[in-house]
């Protein structure tokens, strides 16, 4: 049998002890081994971290782990390879937009980022406009691409940054402060594309893009003043 | 900031190094983000949106101050609390604010922690901590079926636990 000074016979037990399962002699044999031997305790002490963390699993996730789907690698590289390009092609418009505004107000200029891109060729009418959303929370931005159509107008919505699946109404404010529905969309992460909507306002009449995100509402002037500009929080947790 | 070694740092900013991550620790990534948030699909978009964030921050990442992969599970935790809460924050605000709590997480990360370990660890050690442990059969019983004498059931859990330890500390696990 053991001896006092058998430590691997002792140490054998230690598992079942540390899960609770030694019980008489064995159990009262190996407290009085481990009294007497620091190795043995300091053993025990590592395991018992080890035990304490086995309620936590399921057992019946024990088999293969679930693995991801192959494409999800292209998906990710391609994700990125977009983004990348997306933040290339916006740093140019920067530069464009701040040299095509160089003799406007600085007020007009925090506002929004107006660019007028003459002779669009898909069957647009006239020069589209971009809005820029100023004044958005941090991580946030908001575009908008704006297309003058016979029917209304064309609405390029680009949203970055709020919480995945967040569903997007927009509307387009007319001269008068009456509202146009153009359509709702849904955020989601990883997706660069823009979302494509349209109204019946004419893009002529056409004084505000309002993008509802559910928690707040968002309005960028299309060509009013700074004023117009209205932006509020509603029980926004962060 | 003046560092030695700049050509270590910032090792994710390039779309090959995203790649070879990618390689490397999806896998983990994904086992954790399906544990947490129980829907394959959100998984996919977590893991997606965890390599997006770590290629925007790919600059920051710095290996002397920890490994990618914690690094990256860093990220992700970060992802699926914003995903939760997502889904979640209407009614929990209504409640009268209160942010939704990240212990569900953290438990959601030790059993998904266990759980891998538990695959790692080979199959006569993990059988006899299921058989004794989550299944709560004597000893004897699992010795008679195992056809091994109960004291081989005993070492094995011994050893099994040992096995767990190591596999968990090379997962970054520390007491
Ligand atoms: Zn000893």
């Amino acid at each position: 049998m053991k001896t006092r000074n058998d430590c691997r016979e002792w140490r054998e037990l230690l598992g079942a002890y540390a899960l609770g399962h030694l019980e008489g002699d064995e159990r009262a044999g190996l407290e009085a081994h481990l009294d007497g031997c620091a190795n043995c305790r300091e053993e025990l002490a590592s395991l018992q971290p080890v035990a304490l963390m086995l309620p936590h699993a399921d057992p019946a996730r024990f088999g293969p782990a679930p693995q991801p789907p192959p494409e999800l690698g292209q998906r990710v590289a391609a994700t990125i390879a977009a983004e990348r390009e997306r933040s290339e092609t916006r740093q140019r418009r920067r530069l464009f937009g701040g040299f095509a505004l160089g003799g406007a107000t600085v007020a007009a200029v925090a506002a929004v980022l107006l660019l007028f891109v003459f002779g669009g060729g898909d069957g647009s009418s006239g020069p589209e406009q971009q809005v820029r959303f100023a004044d958005l929370p941090p991580g946030i931005t908001i575009d908008a691409t704006l297309q003058p159509h016979s029917y209304g107008t064309e609405i390029h919505m680009y949203v970055h940054g709020v919480p995945s699946g967040t569903l997007c109404r927009v509307w387009l404010r007319g001269a008068g402060g009456a509202s146009y529905p153009a359509g709702t969309f849904r955020y989601r992460w990883g997706d660069d594309s823009d979302a494509v909507l349209s109204s019946a306002l004419d893009l002529s009449r056409t004084r505000a893009v309002v993008v509802d995100t559910g928690k707040r509402t968002f309005v960028a002037p299309v060509d009013g003043p700074v004023a117009d500009l209205n932006i509020h929080n509603e029980e926004e947790p962060t | 900031m003046i560092q030695l070694g700049n050509s270590t740092r910032g090792a994710l900013s390039r779309e090959r190094d995203v790649r070879e991550a990618y390689a490397a620790h999806s896998g983990e990534l994904y086992g954790f983000a399906v544990r947490s948030l129980g829907d394959a699909g959100l998984a996919e978009e977590a893991v997606q949106e965890t390599f997006v964030r770590a290629w925007r921050a790919g600059d920051r990442f710095d290996p002397k101050i920890g490994s990618l992969r914690t690094w990256l599970f860093a990220i992700l935790r970060n992802v699926v609390i914003d995903l939760g809460r997502a889904r979640s924050v209407r009614p929990r605000v209504a409640e009268g604010g209160v942010e939704p709590s990240v212990e569900p997480l953290d438990e959601a990360l030790t059993a998904w922690q266990v759980e891998e370990a538990m695959r790692r660890i080979g199959e006569d050690h993990r059988r006899v901590i299921v058989e004794t442990y989550y299944r709560g059969r004597p000893y004897a019983e699992v010795a008679a079926e195992l056809g091994v004498p109960e004291g081989t059931v005993k070492s094995r859990v011994y050893y099994g636990l040992r096995a767990l330890r190591v596999v968990l500390e090379e997962m970054g696990y520390e007491d």
